[in-house]
């Protein structure tokens, strides 16, 4: 490359760069700011202000912050192990047998692109007649719902990868089917388990529409608490910046070090990057 | 002598013993089905019966109290007439395509840009990837706050570049704001697709046609969109997917006000603010039976597609 055409290409980069990045460390910005410096109109202090801790002070003293954060980990995190019981079961028996040659493969990943709404409004009076509704468990269920199909697809690329070679090798050898699962074909896909279980996590971090719907106060996820800032009688974005920013803080080092294994996830492992 | 024959009535005991349930289920013959038996529950659970339920009461007058009345077809009749419903479709139809055509334009300039390999390049994949993980809700509040008229970001600094500022949540713009936020969360995602694929590139074609003297236009003309293709499919594919279905950005910005109402909001307001149950279930079988016609066609040229790469 030439220097102008180096030239040129970092500053492309580095308007890209900033055009993502700077939206996101607003965020921080936001957080750290006095209410007078949220609600300025001069452009200096977009970035020049006085830090101040009292966003974060206002949200766990006002709101009942960590009891959502809490809500939101114990859903994702008892979803997550459900799903990937589930899913990994299904995907290998869909990567080693074509188990219903395509079919109910198709059917598995069209719940992904199934109407959240329609889900939810069966599920909305059916909880409201068992007393499911806002309890943890009912959103865990839900959250396991959206999340099968997702992990299936991905699973299913990762097991599609290890040769039945091996598997026939360890039939001679005696194993059964179950033993073959548990003791070869698990620990070789064990990272992409890994890349799955993260995914997993992260999609039930931040879903939104059944979390809105279906909790109140007890099994509020710290997202509809974000939420609620919005739109009130007053709008917070102190406190709304400052649980933001906590909030995404997981995700993004999840993005972060699964740089590699990103592409691979939402393209359900067709592509990989 | 005594203990072979006592071994061979317990071989004989063995094989008229009838086979356990575990046998069975982890028997050559049914393994592969035993494996699907829990996805198998949790497809009918949240899907079948929503489905039935759904269907039932699309044919139903019912508010959530008392008995529900049939109806017949009547509420598909008022849905085809329903004004408000047709606009949100032909909204949802025009954020499709101005969010998939952006975000693919975008994508192939930058990965024609970062398609060879350079220093840093791990640091820059890092952070362009950042926003994709990040809950849309949460950075739709985000920009919600940014595009504010008086005190947002984006007009305290084209206030300071001298330009005027703009309503950016007035009904004529409100939908292309909302197009924005999307296509800026999501224009990474086609970016390193298209990255993979043109890295994934056979590389004595193009020298060949480096050699015949094709100028760079024609080659990637008449190569490298070609060979994309596959690639290009699937994220036309997944991003169709996920736009039928948007909300979130909604609920953080305008909640459906100012002209920006989409198909899975008016069915969320049907059913969950008016609670005209079985009005909201017709719709939703509508958007059900719209996006399955979608994706079956495109779920056919996605397989196609991964025919192509895997």
């Amino acid at each position: 490359m030439s220097t102008l055409g180096k030239v040129m290409f970092w500053l492309v980069t580095a308007f890209v760069l900033f055009v993502i990045v700077a939206p996101l460390a607003w965020i921080y910005l936001t957080a750290f700011k006095s209410p007078n410096d949220i609600f300025t109109t001069e452009a200096r202090k977009l970035i020049f202000f006085k830090p101040t801790m009292e966003n974060f002070n206002r949200l766990f003293r006002e709101f009942p912050f960590w009891d959502n954060f809490l809500n939101t980990v114990i859903i994702s995190v008892s979803s997550t192990v459900v799903v990937m019981v589930i899913s990994s079961l299904a995907a290998y028996s869909f990567a080693r047998w074509n188990t219903g040659k395509g079919h109910l493969l198709f059917t598995t990943i069209s719940t992904r692109m199934f109407p959240g709404v329609v889900a939810a409004i069966p599920f909305f009076v059916m909880y409201r007649n068992l007393g499911l509704l806002d309890t943890r468990f009912g959103l865990a269920l839900l959250h396991i719902y959206f999340n099968t199909s997702f992990a299936t697809f991905l699973l299913y690329g990762f097991f599609k990868e290890i040769p039945e070679e091996l598997e026939q090798a360890a039939m001679v050898d005696g194993y059964s089917r179950v033993d073959i699962f548990r003791k070869i074909v698990l620990p070789l896909v064990r990272p992409g388990l890994a890349v799955t279980a993260v995914f997993c996590l992260v999609w039930s971090w931040n879903e939104f529409l059944f979390s809105f719907l279906f909790t109140r106060v007890a099994a509020r996820p710290v997202t509809v608490l974000i939420s609620s800032f919005w739109g009130s009688i007053e709008v917070q974005y102190g406190p709304m910046a400052a649980g933001a920013a906590i909030v995404i803080l997981p995700t993004l080092v999840a993005a972060w070090f699964m740089q590699r294994y990103i592409i691979r996830g939402l393209t359900f492992g067709a592509v990989k990057g | 002598m005594r203990t072979e024959t006592f071994s061979e009535a317990q071989a004989g005991y063995a094989v008229a013993r009838k086979p356990t349930i575990w046998e069975v289920l982890t028997s050559e013959k049914y393994f592969k089905w035993t494996l699907l038996i829990p996805l198998l529950v949790v497809l009918a659970i949240f899907m079948l019966y929503p489905l039935l339920y759904c269907a039932y009461y699309s044919f139903h007058q019912w508010g959530m109290r008392g008995e529900a009345i049939y109806v017949g077809a009547q509420n598909y009749r008022q849905l085809l007439n329903d004004k408000a419903f047709l606009e949100a479709l032909y909204r949802t139809l025009k954020v499709l395509v101005i969010c998939v055509s952006c975000e693919l334009l975008i994508g192939l300039g930058l990965a024609l840009l970062w398609s060879r390999e350079f220093p840093g390049e791990n640091i820059v994949r890092g952070l362009a990837l950042l926003p994709l993980l990040v809950a849309p809700l949460i950075l739709s509040l985000l920009w919600n706050f940014m595009f504010e008229y008086d005190f947002g970001a984006v007009n305290l600094i084209l206030q300071a570049l001298g330009l005027s500022k703009v309503y950016w949540w007035s009904p004529q713009r409100a939908l292309y704001t909302i197009c924005f936020i999307t296509i800026w969360q999501w224009f990474p995602f086609s970016t390193f697709v298209l990255v993979a694929g043109l890295r994934s590139l056979p590389k004595d074609v193009f020298e060949a046609a480096k050699v015949d003297g094709a100028s760079p236009w024609y080659t990637f003309r008449r190569l490298t969109l070609p060979m994309l293709s596959p690639l290009i499919m699937i994220i036309v594919v997944l991003r169709t997917m996920w736009l039928i279905r948007l909300f979130d950005p909604l609920y953080g910005t305008t909640r459906g006000g100012v002209q920006t109402e989409l198909l899975d909001w008016i069915v969320y307001r049907t059913a969950f603010v008016y609670f005209d149950i079985g009005y909201g279930s017709t719709m939703a079988i509508f958007s059900l039976v719209l996006t399955i016609a979608v994706c079956a066609i495109m779920f056919k040229m996605l397989m196609k597609a991964l025919g192509g790469t895997r």
